[in-house]
């Protein structure tokens, strides 16, 4: 699963709120979807939860459902309090799990 | 006789299947490798615990009226509210009212966030209402919807 973080605006001081946009490359597949070919339902496959921490400090949590897109998008609003690492830990419901970093460099 | 016992036995049927609906609990249910499936009701009185949603303009969505490809409809929520250790939005869940499955996202929100916002991309089978739903700390619940009209559904 490839994922991304990016933080919008990219410069921004303690104390303002930024965007964060996590990205993942994943099929997200219903269930419900039939393979064209065979017939048979495709098995269902997607990212069911999301935790955002900062410095190992839960931030927000998410429960996610296969009527996300694919290569779904997740978007949250954050104070920033300080330098730290941002991490994201995604997991899907086939027990794949992934965790992206971001440093948090505040200017000023 | 033999056709009223046979119409007997089949209204005591169909009236064990209304009785017994099957309920799955949402971790047994991600288990299985098949569909989904929870309808509008059963999904809001899940997160409300039965209590009433409040209509409020607190709870702001931007979604298209008109999605071309119901693949990808971009959906935006942000909830005014203070994000205060006192008072803060907990959650913010998108329910699309038609959908097989109609839960979308649950985001459970923590004062951290400095403001109750969450941008997504959903998946809409046809033409139906995006709801949104704000749990307040003080254990209320607002929501706001918005009918998204889909040319080409996004589920097949």
């Amino acid at each position: 699963m490839k994922t991304l973080i990016k933080i919008k605006p990219k410069d921004y001081k303690a104390g303002d709120i930024v965007k964060i946009d996590f990205m993942a490359m994943h099929p997200m597949e219903t269930g419900m979807r039939k393979n064209k070919d065979t017939g048979a339902l495709i098995p269902a496959e997607y990212i069911d939860e999301v935790k955002f921490m900062f410095n190992d400090t839960l931030i927000t949590k998410m429960v996610i459902w296969e009527s996300l897109s694919v290569n779904p998008l997740m978007s949250i609003s954050f104070k920033v309090p300080g330098a730290g690492t941002l991490k994201v830990i995604a997991k899907d419901n086939k027990g794949q799990s992934v965790e992206t970093t971001s440093a948090i460099n505040p200017k000023g | 006789m033999e056709r009223r016992s046979f119409l007997k036995g089949f209204g005591a049927a169909a009236a064990c299947a209304i009785a017994l609906p099957h309920v799955a609990s949402a971790a047994e249910e991600k288990k299985s490798g098949g569909p989904n499936e929870m309808n509008f009701e059963t999904a809001v009185a899940a997160i409300t615990g039965g209590k009433a949603l409040t209509p409020s303009a607190k709870v702001k969505m931007e979604a298209p009226e008109i999605a071309e490809n119901g693949a990808v409809v971009p959906v935006k929520v942000t909830v005014d509210s203070p994000m205060s250790a006192k008072e803060y939005v907990k959650a913010i869940h998108i329910l699309a009212s038609k959908n097989g499955n109609v839960r979308c996202a649950n985001i459970y929100l923590t004062p951290a966030n400095g403001e109750a916002y969450f941008g997504t991309r959903i998946k809409l089978g046809g033409t139906q209402d995006v709801v949104a739903i704000a749990e307040m700390s003080d254990g209320t619940f607002l929501s706001a919807k918005q009918n998204v009209k889909v040319t080409i559904g996004g589920c097949g």
